[in-house]
């Protein structure tokens, strides 16, 4: 695999990364993602069946005002998919072929191109990740990117275990193929 | 300028580097935690070591808004194993599958679906889990500098370009 194999290499990728936390650390604070996926959940939940939202400890904080809903960690969120939606449009025609769709060819050369399957896997794969994500207080851009570059202990314990089972699981989902 | 509209312009920002940089890349994130293509993790490193010293630096001049997660050892550590396996099953993390949905992909918009159920789940559970996994073994929001009682810049710097090295020098891919 080439390394321009993408948009932009690693390297530009990664430096914009890099710069794009300290300019957020500068103005408001860090980068963060699944935090929103809980505030979204209590908005929805505040709307629909408050008695609820408002019996439950964790809902009870979030989805009411301030940083606690739309605020900026949200607006964040929200800004990811437009930007995500904005260059998606824009660049499609230089996205390598194997990363265009919704069934990627490595996971069809081995669990068949079952579109089912594959979505069932992306949403119990999704259940984990933010169960997880919100046990741990984090994920890999609030934990990792944004909490190792802090050099926070919790975001080490998280990236070294996280990193484990990820490890082990893709090699446990994929051993046949080595 | 508004808050929120800081908000949305970092996270446009940051949804177009994921998206051109390769991160809603399935075969990327698996090749990565298959250690044969190393894309994902040097991308990672890179921005950790710019991001670390960029932070460090910042925190210097005492401009950096820090924002530390406690560190509560069990639960830290088992919500990063099912994380792990999250990520490894979907292809996705949180904020990819954000992006992947909004580049169209089915498997992301069930990602994304499958994360605000998730969220939920834990929603629900809070109570128990923060009685097992959350309150003991609470060290709080602590950096290791703080725990080892050394300088940062000792720690920062370091580690920082052992990341950058590890990027740009160490990590090969590997197809057979």
């Amino acid at each position: 695999m080439k390394e321009n194999d993408a948009i932009i290499s690693w390297k530009i990728a990664g430096v914009a990364l890099g710069l794009l936390l300290t300019l957020a650390t500068f103005l408001v604070k860090p980068l963060g993602v699944s935090t929103q996926f809980v505030v979204t959940d209590a908005i929805a939940v505040h709307a629909v069946a408050p008695a609820a939202a408002e019996s439950n400890t964790y809902l009870a904080k979030y989805g009411v005002k301030d940083e606690w809903s739309i605020g900026y960690g949200w607006m964040l969120v929200a800004g990811m998919f437009a930007g995500g939606l904005i260059t998606s449009r824009l660049l499609r025609a230089k996205q390598p072929e194997a990363d265009k769709g919704s069934m990627p060819p490595m996971w069809a050369a081995v669990f068949g191109g079952s579109r089912k399957k594959r979505f069932v896997s992306a949403f119990f794969g999704g259940v984990l990740l933010l169960f997880g994500a919100r046990l741990a207080g984090g994920c890999t851009s609030g934990h990792m990117i944004s909490g190792m570059s802090q050099l926070a202990l919790s975001s080490f314990v998280f990236g070294v275990f996280t990193f484990g089972a990820a490890i082990l699981a893709a090699h446990i989902l994929y051993r046949k193929r080595g | 300028m508004n808050t929120l509209l800081i908000g949305f312009l970092i996270g446009g920002v940051f949804g177009a580097i994921l998206y051109m940089g390769g991160a809603t890349s399935y075969r990327r994130i698996l090749g990565t935690l298959l250690l044969k293509d190393m894309w994902i993790i040097k991308l990672m490193c890179t921005a950790i070591g710019v991001g670390t010293l960029g932070i460090y630096l910042l925190d210097l001049g005492g401009l950096a808004n820090l924002s530390i997660k406690p560190a509560y050892l069990g639960g830290v550590a088992l919500g990063g194993v099912i994380f792990g396996i999250g990520w490894a099953v979907s292809g996705y993390c949180p904020g990819t599958c954000v992006v992947g949905a909004a580049e169209g992909k089915f498997d992301a918009i069930f990602t994304l679906v499958g994360g605000l159920v998730g969220a939920l789940i834990f929603a629900f559970m809070f109570p128990t889990l923060e009685a097992w996994l959350i309150q003991p073994f609470n060290f709080g929001a602590v950096t290791i500098q703080e725990l080892i009682g050394i300088n940062a810049v000792y720690l920062a710097v370091p580690f920082s370009l052992l990341l950058l090295s590890m990027a740009f020098l160490i990590l090969k891919d590997r197809y057979e």
